[in-house]
């Protein structure tokens, strides 16, 4: 109950937006997510707490841009900071979606929330305030890259919220970037809407400090022949959750996957994905590797839901992972639900250890243990690295701190 | 059985090597000199401890020398990392070369070259400097440049994996190399290739040791020396036709010898 508190002390009933209200009603009901629940039973719960412990903080502080200076080509935009835009180019617009508009969404979305599966976004959209909430509309094409921020400053509880419409027949990419200063939690939640036709290449790049948390919420709707390709990356936290739900709304849609999350020392982070197909024709392919190092605990949970109506759907989800330490975790659990009866699914999880005889191979040519295992783990994060829309000179930093970790 | 002295300190002793896996004893009591400019074959069954003795010499930490040495250029190795014995200058050619994904065949090649320059005192080269060495030493295994930029060994067939292995070679200018079944999966004209590779590669101050199920890699390159391993010992040392004398009678032959000894 305290996070209630807490948010009732840092916004009083008047200055409560009607979102914040219908949120908070919400969660008044179930304060905490139930933590036998399937989404929550693993989740440490004295790291969620630390994690909803911080102070409610609605103002941004200025932080370090961890990538260089965009170049003229690349669209960046810092939620909390510099959320107006308009941009109308001959071969696409992006706009900002008005205040009803967004409005109708989000009350839409809520609508469907289950208060377990969406606990974090009913936390996200209660904290969230006007000023941190970036809602656009996109369409066209020959779009130029796009890259949002998010940040969590020190000894803070942060939350953003990201609301996309991807218009008809416009392909997007688009990076998006969450950090956590020291002792921070932020609460990012994101809804992505692509209508039919439209792509969107969207990359994920979530990492922190000493202490820092995440509570990340991806929600995405895909129309009939839609695409959606996700790389993502979490590494750097103490506690970190990453809830990712795809609906294809009438099927015939594409969606691609690849994530990734590193864990040492004693940091937890999680990976939850729920995909539905409520319509013919669909189509997943997904992987998520993991990495655990040290005391540190990473855990997968995916589901695949086919009901009747989704015949002839092809999916494919699986769950890679590397144990480094004897007194590392992992968790992992792929499930399938299918109720048609003429699809091809399939699952499947490994967890493993660095090969002995790739190793042996490279100190045979005189490449020491440290650097050939360097090169293992390199080699391992490639084919996710690979997938995120990133420019190479982003690319660098992203080496630098993966190596650093 | 010891291979003869000769004058000249050899590049690589062994004597008397024991070693185990799991608590099993697989080599029993192994002793080879390999001097300058010699070729040595290794035969024998399946099993009988050829490819763990390659192993050890390369260094492979899941055995444990049990008894015995193992000296090259004169100092004993027995206890140095696998990275440290191949920057020396020992290159040990894998029978199923491992396969990389991720890890680009250029960037693969050119650390390991580096490594061994570093250890030589030459400068190390970066990466266009590389890339002319490489053009140079693919043209010994008529190996594409396209090998360079795929992942090491990943999608490579057989022929391509050992020519690989081969140019790896070539790359480090070993002291001696240990070639297991290099021979294996090859067609004739990819054997022929290998073979005169090997023979471009080593000189008057290298030592080779060959190891090999058929006479067909023989015939391309003359051993000086033939050994015949059994059960974890060389039971008999001769000159070239013993590998001859081999591919006629068999390893039946050399089970005849055990029981006459």
């Amino acid at each position: 109950m305290e996070i209630i508190e807490k948010i009732k002390t840092y916004k009083s009933i008047d200055n409560q937006t009607e979102i914040q209200k219908i949120c908070l009603d919400k969660l008044q009901s179930s304060p905490l997510p139930n933590l036998r629940s399937e989404q929550w039973r693993l989740s440490n719960k004295s790291k969620l707490s630390n994690c909803l412990d911080y102070s409610v903080y609605g103002n941004n502080s200025k932080f370090d841009m961890p990538f260089p200076e965009n170049s003229q080509s690349t669209i960046r935009l810092i939620i909390g900071e510099n959320c107006q835009i308009k941009l109308i180019d001959k071969n696409y617009s992006i706009q900002q979606l008005r205040e009803d508009e967004l409005l109708k969404y989000i009350k839409e979305q809520i609508s469907f929330f289950n208060q377990n599966d969406n606990w974090s976004d009913l936390l996200n959209l209660s904290l969230s305030c006007k000023n941190n909430i970036l809602g656009l509309k996109i369409n066209g094409s020959k779009i130029p890259p796009i890259e949002i921020f998010s940040h969590a400053s020190s000894n803070s509880l942060n939350a953003k919220t990201l609301i996309i419409f991807c218009e008809k027949n416009c392909n997007v990419e688009l990076l998006q970037v969450n950090l956590g200063e020291d002792n921070s939690s932020l609460s990012q939640s994101t809804f992505f809407c692509l209508e039919e036709n439209s792509s969107l290449n969207h990359g994920v790049v979530s990492y922190g400090l000493n202490k820092s948390n995440l509570l990340n919420s991806l929600n995405v709707i895909q129309q009939k022949n839609s695409e959606y390709n996700l790389g993502s990356l979490h590494f750097k936290f103490n506690y970190a959750r990453f809830e990712i739900r795809i609906k294809q709304s009438e099927g015939n849609a594409r969606t691609n996957i690849k994530g990734m999350q590193i864990t040492k020392k004693d940091e937890q982070i999680s990976t939850y994905t729920k995909i539905d197909f409520d319509g013919p024709n669909g189509f997943l392919d997904q992987i998520n590797k993991s990495l655990a190092d040290d005391k540190s605990h990473a855990i997968f949970e995916g589901s695949i839901i086919v009901p009747k109506i989704a015949q002839k759907t092809d999916a494919s989800q699986l769950s890679r992972n590397l144990l480094l330490s004897n007194l590392a975790q992992i968790d992992t659990k792929p499930q399938l639900e299918i109720i048609a009866d003429d699809v091809k699914c399939k699952h499947g999880a490994t967890i493993s250890q660095l090969n002995e005889e790739e190793l042996f191979y490279m100190r045979t040519r005189g490449i020491t243990l440290k650097e050939a295992s360097k090169l293992q783990l390199s080699s391992y994060f490639q084919e996710i690295i690979s997938f995120i829309p990133v420019s190479k000179d982003r690319w660098d930093l992203l080496d630098k701190l993966l190596n650093e970790n | 059985m010891q291979s003869k002295m000769k004058e000249s300190d050899p590049i690589l002793e062994i004597k008397n090597l024991s070693a185990s896996t799991d608590n099993l004893p697989i080599l029993k009591g192994v002793s080879l000199s390999v001097y300058p400019g010699e070729i040595h074959a290794i035969m024998g069954r399946n099993g009988c401890g050829k490819s763990t003795l390659s192993k050890i010499i390369a260094g492979h930490p899941s055995y444990n020398i049990t008894n015995g040495d193992i000296k090259f250029l004169g100092e004993n190795i027995n206890s140095l990392e696998p990275e440290e014995r191949s920057q020396s200058g020992i290159f040990l050619g894998f029978q199923y070369p491992i396969e990389i994904p991720g890890v680009s065949n250029l960037e693969f090649l050119r650390v390991s070259t580096n490594a061994r320059r570093k250890f030589l005192n030459k400068e190390e080269l970066d990466t266009f400097d590389f890339e002319e060495l490489v053009k140079e030493k693919l043209e010994i295994v008529k190996m594409d440049q396209a090998f360079l930029s795929r992942s090491v060994n990943q999608g490579f067939s057989g022929g391509e994996k050992k020519r690989n292995e081969i140019l790896q070679m070539a790359l480090l200018e070993p002291k001696i190399a240990i070639l297991d079944e290099t021979d294996s999966g090859l067609d004739i004209d990819a054997l022929r290739i290998v073979a005169s590779g090997i023979k471009r590669i080593s000189n008057a101050q290298t030592g080779i040791i060959l190891i090999t199920h058929y006479q067909r890699l023989l015939d391309e390159i003359k051993p000086n020396y033939v050994h015949v391993m059994s059960d974890g010992q060389i039971i008999k040392t001769g000159e070239s036709d013993l590998a001859l004398e081999l591919e006629k009678k068999g390893y039946e032959w050399t089970d005849n010898f055990i029981k006459e000894t």
